[in-house]
């Protein structure tokens, strides 16, 4: 086993916990919504059964409740199950967008999550060849870095552009001001050689720069069918 | 039932639909109640209005459940706080009981456990401040005696100060 893999096994197992973790407090969070709706209807119906006005709006209310709280249960399975299959295979091809858009997601069940935003100038979408379940792992730790500066109330934008021939160049502007000095830390630095992602050295307090390659042959390493 | 007569709760959770609808249910339990979507709301409520009981969730952003449950600890001797848990670990159990939490409950929580919950709550907080409002009479009669009024003025002094 070389170093890339086990590093992938080790720190993969942790974020697969991790974001584990945040979908089960999501789906109880759901849960806790739809009971104690479906609770609140039946104590309307004690209050009916006593005589008491049964208010229409009350009940519309609380049936438009029940029906959005299933749709958020169906959108956060979907996710788990697109997370899932993530790791099915070690190297395939995959939409950069897609990507980004599951880990705003499953990132965005963090208590600390600002509301992010994806702007695609790339002319066509581009497939990366890369490890699928690490390139997660690396934008879901770019994304909690960001969150730390703009806690739940602030706003990140991920903005796409081609790099000619080398890659997709991925910017994330903040609202709040960064702690740069931070960045990138050990961890990030680590799995962005594994992925042949470059740190642009133009971030500032406010955006992040990386080179995303369309494909690196250090990648191979952790595909055992090469 | 007057205002006054019902228990006054604080209810905070940054699930506003789940705070909404559990207030309204509580509401028809005839408690009386304010809730807040975070911690700094929570204190600052917490400030103005004189509450029996506080439910708070553990799991909430900027200041989160345990640190509202300390601040709210220090600053209101007679509160009783109910935590709410999507997770409850047996060490955050520990850590918000040490911090003073009259129970950790796992949410989603069965809606009459947690009506009972609040309601043993305020018992132990009435028993608390019962007792202290006896030990505090005790003090004074004992005060009367064998004390220049001067003196008994200095020492009512020095006991209302240390409530503050």
């Amino acid at each position: 086993m070389n170093d890339a893999l086990n590093y992938v096994n080790t720190e993969g197992l942790k974020f697969f916990g991790k974001v584990n973790a945040s979908i089960s407090h999501e789906l109880k969070n759901i849960l806790a919504i739809i009971s104690e709706t479906a609770g609140f209807l039946n104590d309307l119906t004690e209050l009916a059964k006593q005589g008491k006005e049964l208010k229409l709006s009350l009940l519309e209310n609380c049936s438009t409740s029940i029906v959005e709280e299933i749709q958020r249960g169906f959108t956060t399975i979907k996710q788990m199950n697109r997370f899932s299959h993530s790791v099915d295979v070690p190297v395939t091809d995959i939409d950069l967008v897609e990507t980004l858009d599951l880990m705003a997601g499953l990132s965005g069940f963090l208590s600390s999550a600002a509301n992010v935003s994806i702007e695609n100038k790339c002319t066509e979408s581009k497939t990366i060849r890369t490890c699928p379940f690490l390139l997660q792992n690396f934008i879901y730790q770019i994304l909690c870095f960001v969150y730390e500066s703009t806690g739940p109330t602030g706003e990140i934008r991920i903005h796409l552009l081609e790099e000619k021939e080398k890659g997709v160049l991925l910017t994330l502007f903040s609202s709040a001001q960064m702690s740069v000095e931070k960045f990138p830390d050990e961890k990030m630095k680590k799995t962005a050689g594994i992925l042949g992602i470059e740190f642009k050295t133009n971030h500032s307090f406010y955006e992040i720069n990386l080179l995303i390659p369309y494909a690196v042959e250090t990648i191979t390493q952790l595909d055992p069918n090469g | 039932m007057d205002k006054n007569e019902k228990i006054h709760l604080l209810m905070v959770d940054d699930e506003v639909k789940f705070l909404h609808t559990i207030t309204e249910r509580l509401k028809l339990k005839f408690f009386e109640i304010t809730s807040a979507t975070n911690g700094e709301e929570a204190i600052a409520a917490a400030k103005k209005g004189q509450f029996d009981v506080a439910v708070i969730d553990l799991q909430m952003p900027g200041i989160d459940g345990v640190q509202v449950l300390e601040i709210l600890k220090k600053n209101h001797k007679y509160l009783e706080v109910l935590i709410l848990s999507g997770h409850a670990t047996i060490e955050t159990a520990v850590t918000c009981t040490k911090l003073g939490a009259f129970k950790v409950l796992e949410k989603p929580c069965d809606f009459d456990k947690l009506v009972e919950a609040i309601k043993e709550a305020y018992e132990t907080r009435l028993k608390k401040k019962f007792q202290h409002d006896e030990d505090r009479m005790k003090k004074i009669q004992s005060l009367v005696l064998g004390q220049s009024p001067l003196g008994i003025l200095k020492e009512l002094a020095k006991m209302d100060e240390a409530e503050k």
